[in-house]
């Protein structure tokens, strides 16, 4: 009977089992993002899509709370739709809980596991995972899932221990590689899209590199 | 034989055709100026449609740079048509109006007069795209503006502008060549046909059938690479995203080579034919 009332108590006390809130270490993290009022950072992009042939572009990025991210270059540049979110903004725009899955020690830092999973219809993504330094208190790596844009993987590079922002992330995804016989002013540009898409999925990487930062934060 | 570049120079510009030949490319330039405008935001729309899902785009591709490789595309069938009509014109007409005989009753080398002709052919031809890639320069870059030139050769490959721009001007080089080609073996149909009309319709028959050839596989790497017909997209290697320069320059030998032949042939049947 003991045992019975003891294993009702546990059921019914057990946050990680019913209450699935938001963890402790990605509130710390988040807190610590959110003291950033603006940041500014020269960019470097370099593609690796195997049918896309595209020199290594620059550009400056620019952004402040509140506001969209904007960008000044020269040239015509692809930016990645996910690897720019360096504090994972989207993920937590809207109410959502987390799953701790692990935690593993990894050069001395416990990196946490953990599932993000959206609470209202409104986000954008179905699931994510995050490798969470809780020491440090940043993301490592991130792998979301979209709703309508395919599964993202980012990892992130620091250069030093006390960066809030990465100083490298590379960024794997998956894209459709489209077929075109282009044959300009000919019937050949009227063409179905659809049946064009042939080659099926390729995965794609882009890596960011990031230099001068310029980071204004509450209190500095 | 300096004398007789300057005649056949004076005769060809003194004709009226060789204005209406101008005319009618500009004209024709201008015109598929205006579609690949229209329809170069379709192309673009198309070729980075798959992108739109994993990236956002900033700054813009419908530029001069993407214009003018439009232009390239397009202007390769037409350009070598209006060229052999005045090329090959340049000998038709003068049997036509029995001038060829008169020519030839002077102190004339036979060899040497058809040989000032087939100079002079490949001078104009020089000049026209000459004229060509200066006129769509001009057009493209002061309506357009310049920018990075995207392009789908086996793939999609970003040209920074600048490097766009030389890509632009070797591949009117490599264009030069195919042009000059056209030009010389309209001059030797012209040579062996006499009549204008049949040359005509002949050099049309000639070029249509080097542009479908173009695009059929021949079974073999050496007849894909250096058959006469084949070597006409030579420009388009320059929008390869490394350029095969090897390739370019063994292209360009061969096709120095088969001009000289097609000249020679000419020459040889014009210097040994009555002129009758």
């Amino acid at each position: 009977m003991s045992k019975i009332f003891i294993c009702c108590w546990l059921l019914l006390f057990s946050p990680d089992i019913f209450s699935q809130g938001v963890d402790e270490d990605l509130i710390k993290m988040r807190q610590r993002l959110d003291s950033v009022l603006s940041f500014q950072v020269n960019l470097q992009l370099e593609t690796d899509i195997s049918f896309i042939n595209m020199p290594v572009k620059r550009a400056l990025m620019r952004w402040e709370k509140g506001k969209t991210v904007q960008f000044t270059t020269k040239d015509f540049i692809l930016l990645p739709k996910r690897g720019l979110d360096f504090s994972l903004r989207t993920l937590f725009e809207y109410p959502f809980v987390t799953l701790v899955r692990g935690v593993a020690t990894q050069n001395g830092q416990i990196i946490k596991e953990m599932n993000v999973i959206p609470a209202d219809r409104r986000a954008d993504f179905s699931i994510a995972t995050i490798w969470l330094n809780t020491s440090l208190r940043r993301v490592e790596a991130a792998e979301i899932s979209t709703q309508k844009d395919g599964t993202y993987f980012l990892q992130m590079h620091y250069r030093l221990a006390k960066d809030i922002f990465p100083d490298r992330v590379a960024v794997k995804f998956e894209i459709e590689k489209i077929k075109i016989p282009l044959n300009f002013m000919g019937k050949g540009t009227q063409v179905d899209k659809e049946k064009l898409k042939v080659d099926g999925m390729k995965s794609g990487k882009i890596f960011l590199n990031m230099s001068d930062y310029l980071i204004r934060m509450i209190g500095s | 034989m300096k004398r007789l570049l300057i005649t056949e120079c004076f005769k060809l510009f003194r004709q009226s055709k060789t204005y209406y030949a101008i005319a009618s490319i500009l004209i024709i330039e201008g015109i598929i100026l205006i579609s690949a405008y229209f329809e170069g935001t379709n192309i673009i729309n198309l070729l980075l449609d798959n992108l739109r899902k994993t990236f956002y785009f900033n700054g813009t591709l419908l530029n001069g740079n993407l214009l003018q490789y439009l232009v390239l595309n397009t202007l390769w069938f037409h350009l070598p048509l209006i060229i052999m009509i005045v090329v090959s014109g340049m000998l038709t007409a003068e049997y036509k109006d029995k001038t060829v005989q008169t020519v030839l009753l002077q102190p004339v080398r036979k060899w040497q007069w058809i040989l000032s002709k087939y100079i002079v052919a490949i001078g104009f031809t020089v000049v026209m795209v000459g004229l060509l890639f200066l006129t769509s320069y001009w057009l493209c870059r002061g309506f357009f503006g310049e920018g990075d030139l995207v392009v789908y050769l086996d793939g999609l490959s970003f040209f920074p502008a600048a490097e766009a721009a030389t890509r632009i001007q070797w591949s009117f080089l490599a264009g030069t060549i195919s042009m000059v080609f056209f030009a010389v073996s309209s001059l030797t149909l012209a040579v062996i046909l006499k009549d204008v009309t049949k040359t005509w319709i002949v050099s049309a028959l000639f070029l249509i059938v080097c542009n479908v050839l173009l695009k059929i596989d021949l079974g073999t790497d050496w007849l894909n690479q250096y058959a006469l017909f084949k070597l006409n997209d030579t420009w388009q290697y320059f929008f390869q995203y490394e350029i095969p320069f090897r390739i370019i320059l063994l292209n360009w030998i061969v096709s120095v080579f088969y001009i000289i032949i097609i000249a020679a042939v000419g020459i040889f049947i014009f210097h040994k034919r009555d002129i009758g």
